[in-house]
Parts: C-alpha cells; structure tokens; sequence
C-alpha cells in the first residue's frame, strides 16, 4: 500500500493528488490519499481529507510500503519515525500551494542526508515510486538532547519558584 | 508546576507531542486551533479560530488568551509555532511568565514571521539547526532538534 499525505495546511495541494490519481490508473497497488484541503477529487484511488484521530494514521504510517508526502514538519516526522521509504515533493509558492518556499529547505536537506527522494518535477514522481527503497535510518529517541534541555530547564525553574528567585534564571 | 503548550496544528502540534516526555510529570495543558487534528488531543486544552494572517482574528484572540492565562495562571510557557503562540508571548512578558519558543524543524535557512517577533518576546529562543543560530542572532540556541 503507498500512504500519500498532503498534512494539515488550508490551501490545497492539487499538484501532487492529481498526479497520483494518474499513476493510481496504471500501477496496481493500494493506494490511499489524505487530501487535507485539496479541492481536486480523485477518481482512481481511496482520500479522506483529515482524521480527527491520530493513530487512524499512524497505522496508515505503518502499513504503508512507502510513504509519499509534502514536506511539511509533521508529515515528515512521522515517516522517518516509522522508517519507511520516503519520497518527498515541497509545496511551491508559485503553484499557491503553501505561503512560501520553506518547504524546500527541509526537502533539500532530506535529500542531502540520504533520507528522502524529492521531486521537484511531478512528471518524475511514478519512476521515484517504483524505485524507492528503504532508505538506512536509525532514530535516537530515547537520547533527544532538546527533550533534556527542556526537562534541565524546567527543573531548574521549579527549583528558582521554590527559593523566590525567579529573576536569575538564564537559557 | 503548570505548563501551558501553544501550538498550531500539524506538523507544530506533532513536535509538540515529541516532546511531550519534557512535560508528562507536570500540570499541563494546551491553546491550539479548533481543527479536526486537535479534536482528539487527550490533553486538557483551549481552542481559538484559526489567525493566520488576519489581523482582527489576532486581536480577538489576543482577548481570548488573556482570559485563559488569568485563569490557569501558568508558571511557563512552551511553544513550537506558529502565529498562535504571539498572543500569549506577548501577554506573558507583563504577567511575568517565563517562555521558551522553539523554532519549527521545518525552519533551516530563513525565520518564520513568527519566529522574527517571539525573538523578542521570548526567554528562551530555541532553532532546531545550528544553520539558522547565526541569522537569528545571539540569543537563538540550538540544543538539539525533535529527530
């Protein structure tokens, strides 16, 4: 099964759906589609727009062979989590599919580190989704320095609240 | 100590939810959107109308959040984007409530609009890459990132 999403954002992302909806006429796999707020409905392949419950997803995450995705923050997140083949495609300004480009940041950097195909040209998707793999990704989750950085400062807060000596609390 | 969580949905709601082990032994809660992703959050929560870049959306939830910090009254505020955390930001500078913003890891070479103003606002200013420390300024740290 490939697992398409296009996240939470208002405008659509009709680009990418229109495309699959294409590839979904001649490969022959399952595919499933969260749409998000993309008008564009398809015709050959099983959308839903958004689920109200987050592991209806995460077991999509987990089923899927290969996860097909905007480069959205929490898209992305999940698929590396779940470390399945990623193929990225970043919302463009120009298509008014996201307020700006800065979803090219984080497919670039994906791409540099080995842990995403990104397509810039939507023509070169179907060839992407035959040849993607999974690519060599290890998470570190119980070693995240932010989530010990957090933890450290909040201690240290609570610590200054119960002497009454809040102001000299620094980052 | 309690600890308000603001974020938007998404990919700012999924970090937060990372991070979640940060906070799970405190008093915490959350201002989001009301948006079908944050329906089924399992955490106490508040949720105002979507901001974006409507300026009369952001002064109706500037009231909306005031009202919500005078009740909890919370010690510290967490967010990781996007525009909903400026009301309480700003608020939170004369209620005297210390803040830690956390750069979305969307953000890697240029700042978000409201990364450019919770700067300012902020007691802590996080980035999660090294990249955008030197385009912030001084007071951007990175000290790691969600993955």
């Amino acid at each position: 099964m490939i697992f398409v999403t296009v996240g939470t954002h208002y405008l659509g992302f009709e680009r990418l759906i229109k495309e699959m909806d294409k590839i979904a006429s001649r490969i022959n796999e399952k595919i499933i589609c969260q749409i998000g707020s993309t008008k564009y409905e398809p015709k050959n392949m099983n959308y839903f727009t958004f689920v109200e419950d987050e592991e209806k997803i995460a077991e999509l995450y987990k089923k899927a062979r290969i996860i097909i995705s905007h480069a959205g923050a929490g898209s992305i997140f999940a698929a590396l989590n779940y470390q399945k083949p990623l193929v990225v495609v970043p919302r463009l300004k120009k298509y008014n599919e996201h307020i700006d480009d800065h979803q090219l940041e984080l497919a670039e950097v994906l791409e540099k580190e080995g842990k995403a195909v990104v397509i810039y040209d939507i023509n070169n998707l179907e060839n992407a989704i035959k040849k993607a793999k999974k690519l060599n990704y290890k998470r570190n989750k119980g070693n995240n320095n932010l989530i010990k950085f957090l933890k450290k400062y909040i201690k240290r807060l609570e610590d200054e609240n119960l002497h009454g000596n809040i102001n000299s609390i620094s980052s | 100590m309690k600890i308000a969580l603001v974020c938007s949905q998404g990919g700012h709601l999924n970090e937060m939810l990372f991070l979640m082990e940060a906070f799970k032994k405190h008093d915490i809660f959350f201002i989001t959107y009301k948006n079908p992703t944050t329906r089924a959050l399992k955490y106490k929560k508040y949720v105002v109308e979507n901001i974006g870049t409507n300026i009369r959306m952001m002064i109706k939830a500037f009231f909306q959040v005031f009202k919500i910090l005078i009740k909890e009254k919370p010690d510290l505020i967490v967010s990781t984007g996007s525009e909903i955390a400026i009301p309480p930001y700003i608020l939170a500078r004369f209620m005297r409530i210390k803040t830690i913003y956390i750069e979305s890891w969307c953000r890697i070479k240029t700042k978000s609009g409201t990364g450019r103003i919770l700067y300012y606002f902020s007691n802590v200013f996080l980035v999660q890459w090294p990249e955008l420390v030197k385009l912030y300024g001084k007071k951007a740290k990175y000290r790691g990132a969600v993955i």
